[in-house]
């Protein structure tokens, strides 16, 4: 008897079984290849990664992005500028138990997991009225600019935290010398010893140089020797003298600016002698040589108003970096082109503060497994992890979120 | 065209006061150099005297015999060399003009003299330095022996480098006199002290061409490079026993599975069952027929949980042995998963015999298992004595065994829910998963069958 019931229950499942089985052969021979798949680099959003902060730390505006050559993901961001309402663990008296402003600048292991932190004020340097931008250079050194009022300069310090160097001085863009009260600013491209409003630092290891992107109040490309600071050549848009007359709000309709417009936000050179710069608000990246001659440019999203849509730039991992990821803030989505054409491939993200979608996406970078790491600015405030899945099939223009779903 | 700025128009920072200076200034360059001196001369030892154990490095190693020679090529953090006192000039940058003399007494103390090599079973002789080099965190040429070898061989950084001592690498070149090439060669790397978790990435190239590569954290034990199969075999016999020993949701799992029934003949034939069922998902996932989905692990981890739950409620309302075949199978091919993931970094060691390894692995497991049921079955009779009823007991235990695996439940299933698996996955992986579970619906469906047949030995 109890067999029986046994051998029916054995045959029952091995019905269901081979019915689901059936499904997922169904659907493995379902073709793939839709006439308007391309190939390129596939993502996932990890959402595990990183790890809560302890503490009760709290990111604020995350504006700087980099991975050094350990995998490790450093990330600079402006915890003080939070609200009250999320700062009451730091009021005085203390409102709530929660929360703290996390130091500026945090390293992440490649799990996740919170190794160092540092930043702010200190002895023998000027921390920038709002820091901006970090890129860990060929010696494992961590270069920050800035984006206040009087940041005219460029810091950099040691993994431990330990300061180096400091190339310019703040408040050198002033234009009424020193009424606090009401103080003005104007860019000056030409000056060899200070800069405007840093975005970000690249680097060319083997030429040991830093490209500046300068920034948000000069509108020029600055090439420094990395050990003294030391200013070697700069350019324009298109390769032009920097001109830093205000050339008003950019119009789609209008033809394209022969200057950049403020912020110039990212300049990365690639292995192969190009320099791939982020002229925000005019919508384009444009390719120079390492000399500044300007190779070709490309708009993405053209119509897009307000803050721009090319924030920041990444190559992929491989020896040929074939794909160039860009981060678009206003958009909230990254783009994914292949570098030999420019040609736009995909592009992942969207607006939201769910895993996987954006709030000012600001600055991304990758690892040498081929993730993307992106932070977000305004009230983005935080650090993702894209897991690199490999090379496969995308069908979708716009993939929005892309969430793990996996066997891909 | 770019504006070109004359070389020599510098804006550095003092390394001493980190104030910037002028430093085309010729006079200042001067007074630079007389601090600097000065505080040389203050301080007779300029250096790091001791710092803390770094929690995170990496090792990159290479190991060739060739000829009458064995080549140890090995990068690691500079940070990781303790009790070495380095020279340091300016805000902690390595004084390259006078490391290195200590880079070397870094390398052999922490290295040279820490890494046995054995030839044919015997230590070789302490090795001779053959190379030391600081290199650039970005250099690149550990990626290849050649290139390793190459930079380590060539010419060292310049001596005006700026590089802060704990971003520095340390390449070394050791070199062991060998009989031949062609020898059976075994390593102890005991250098899992240089950090709190240190990672090896190690390249054997055998002087038959080809290479092996070995990725572990902290101490592997003694590596056979090119081991034979019973040399493999007896490696993996031994991982797969401690692996089960280690694993607290397996020995769980065998607990319930051992509390209603004590009697040993009926609990080895069962606990083979489970072994045979975890080896065919097992070797399955070696062979990459997994999904390779962020939530699989999770979601095996989870059944596992689910699993102990089941065998725990089971052994509490009624632990019957005709449905525990079909359990204990079709949870077998699930805990199969989970040795695949403890395994995926140690397949290298089994050299080029995959299946041998697999195989032992699971010997290993099973021989595990069996010493747990061979402790636990005396142990669980005679405290059954001192109980008011077997029935009692297992009871007892069995809710104990529950409640802890309902956290690990609990727990594994919010992280996999995180993932949320089932609206989101439109591209095939979502039955991929459900035709693995089907294909082990249908595996414990037939061995139920096939063992509830008149004349096995079921009760």
């Amino acid at each position: 008897m109890i067999r029986k019931s046994i051998e029916r229950m054995a045959a029952a499942l091995s019905a269901v079984g081979i019915l689901l089985l059936a499904a997922a052969c169904a659907d493995v021979e379902v073709p793939e290849t839709a006439s308007d798949a391309v190939m390129a680099p596939v993502f996932e959003v990890d959402p595990m990664w990183p790890k809560p902060l302890p503490n009760h730390w709290v990111l604020g505006s995350a504006i700087g992005v980099t991975v050094d050559a350990n995998d490790n993901i450093w990330i600079i961001h402006r915890g003080n500028g939070n609200p009250s309402t999320e700062l009451g663990a730091a009021q005085d008296p203390p409102v709530a138990e929660c929360c703290i402003p996390a130091p500026p600048v945090l390293q992440f292991s490649p799990e996740g997991d919170l190794l160092n932190h540092w930043g702010g004020p200190g002895e023998g340097y000027d921390w920038p009225g709002s820091n901006h931008g970090i890129t860990v250079d060929p010696m494992g050194n961590l270069w920050i600019g800035g984006n206040g009022g009087d940041d005219a300069h460029i810091l950099v310090f040691a993994q431990d935290g330990t300061f180096l160097k400091q190339f310019g001085k703040p408040g050198a863009r002033r234009t009424d010398s020193f009424d606090e009260a009401d103080p003005e600013w104007s860019g000056n491209s030409m000056d060899p010893e200070n800069f405007g409003r840093v975005a970000k630092i690249s680097f060319d290891a083997s030429a040991s140089e830093a490209y500046v992107a300068d920034g948000y109040l000069n509108k020029r490309v600055a090439v420094l020797d990395i050990e003294t600071g030391a200013l070697k050549r700069y350019w324009g848009a298109y390769g032009n003298e920097p001109d830093d007359a205000n050339i008003g709000r950019y119009d789609p309709e209008a033809p394209p600016a022969q200057q950049f417009r403020n912020p110039v936000h990212a300049a990365d050179p690639s292995n192969d002698g190009l320099v791939y710069v982020c002229d925000r608000p005019n919508n384009r990246i444009q390719v120079f040589r390492t000399d500044g001659t300007f190779v070709m440019e490309k708009v993405l999203s053209g119509a897009t108003l307000g803050a721009g849509s090319t924030w920041d730039v990444a190559f992929s991992k491989d020896p040929e970096q074939k794909y160039v990821y860009v981060a678009d803030g206003q958009n909230m989505k990254v783009y994914v082109l292949l570098r030999e054409t420019m040609e736009v491939l995909t592009t992942f993200g969207a607006g939201g503060r769910q895993p996987g979608q954006f709030f000012g996406t600001h600055s991304i970078a990758t690892d040498s497994k081929g993730n993307i790491y992106t932070t977000e600015t305004y009230e983005g405030k935080r650090v993702q992890k894209f897991a690199y899945m490999g090379e496969g099939p995308v069908e979708q223009k716009d993939q929005g979120v892309i969430w793990p779903t996996a066997s891909r | 065209m770019a504006h070109r700025i004359p070389v020599g128009r510098t804006d550095r920072v003092s390394p001493l006061t980190g104030h910037r200076a002028a430093a085309s200034s010729a006079a200042v360059r001067v007074l630079l150099f007389l601090a600097l001196a000065g505080t040389m001369a203050a301080v007779p030892v300029t250096g790091v005297h001791g710092h803390d154990i770094p929690s995170d490095i990496t090792i990159r190693a290479f190991v060739k015999p060739e000829g009458q020679r064995l080549r140890l090529l090995v990068r690691v953090p500079l940070e990781a060399m303790l009790d070495v006192t380095f020279p340091l000039n300016g805000p902690g940058y390595l004084d390259l003009s006078r490391a290195e003399e200590s880079l070397g007494d870094a390398a052999m103390l922490w290295i040279g003299q820490e890494v046995s090599i054995y030839e044919n079973g015997t230590r070789l002789a302490v090795p001779e330095l053959a190379a030391v080099r600081a290199s650039l965190p970005s250099d690149l040429s550990f990626s290849a022996y050649d290139t390793a070898l190459a930079s380590t061989l060539g010419p060292p950084l310049p001596v005006d480098t700026q590089i802060y001592w704990q971003q520095v690498m340390l390449d070394v070149l050791l070199e062991y006199r060998i009989a031949s090439d062609r020898s059976e060669f075994s390593i102890l790397p005991g250098l899992e002290r240089l950090g709190m978790r240190v990672a090896t990435v190690l390249r054997f190239l055998p002087p038959t061409g080809g290479k092996r590569l070995y990725q572990y954290t902290g101490n592997p034990g003694r590596v056979v490079l090119d081991p034979r199969w019973h040399q493999a075999a007896f490696r993996f016999a031994q991982l797969g026993f401690t692996h089960i020993l280690d694993g607290m949701d397996h020995l769980l799992f065998l607990l319930c599975l051992v509390i209603p029934f004590q009697r040993l003949r009926v609990l080895v034939i069962l606990v083979t069952a489970f072994t045979v069922a975890h080896s065919i998902t097992l070797i399955a996932a070696t062979l990459g027929l997994a999904p390779a989905a962020l939530w699989f692990v999770p979601l095996v981890e989870t059944v596992i949980a689910a699993s102990i739950v089941y065998m725990a409620l089971e052994n509490i309302i009624s632990p019957g042995l005709r449905r525990r075949w079909m359990a204990v199978f079709g949870f077998g091919l699930v805990h199969g998963f989970g040795f695949a993931y403890a395994l995926r970094e140690m397949l290298p060691f089994g050299g080029d015999h995959l299946v041998i390894s697999l195989l032992a692995f699971n010997v290993g497991v099973e021989i595990g298992q069996l010493l747990v049921i061979l402790i636990c079955v005396p142990i669980l009779r005679i405290l059954f004595r001192y109980v008011p009823g077997e029935r009692t007991g297992a009871i007892v235990l069995s809710v104990l065994a529950g409640h802890t695996a309902w956290h690990w439940l609990v727990e594994r299933g919010g992280t996999l829910w995180e993932f949320d698996v089932l609206s989101t996955s439109p591209d095939g992986a979502l039955y991929g998963v459900a035709g693995l579970l089907a294909l082990m619906l249908i595996i414990a469906a037939f061995a139920g069958w096939a063992l509830t047949r008149p004349g096995r030995p079921l009760q």
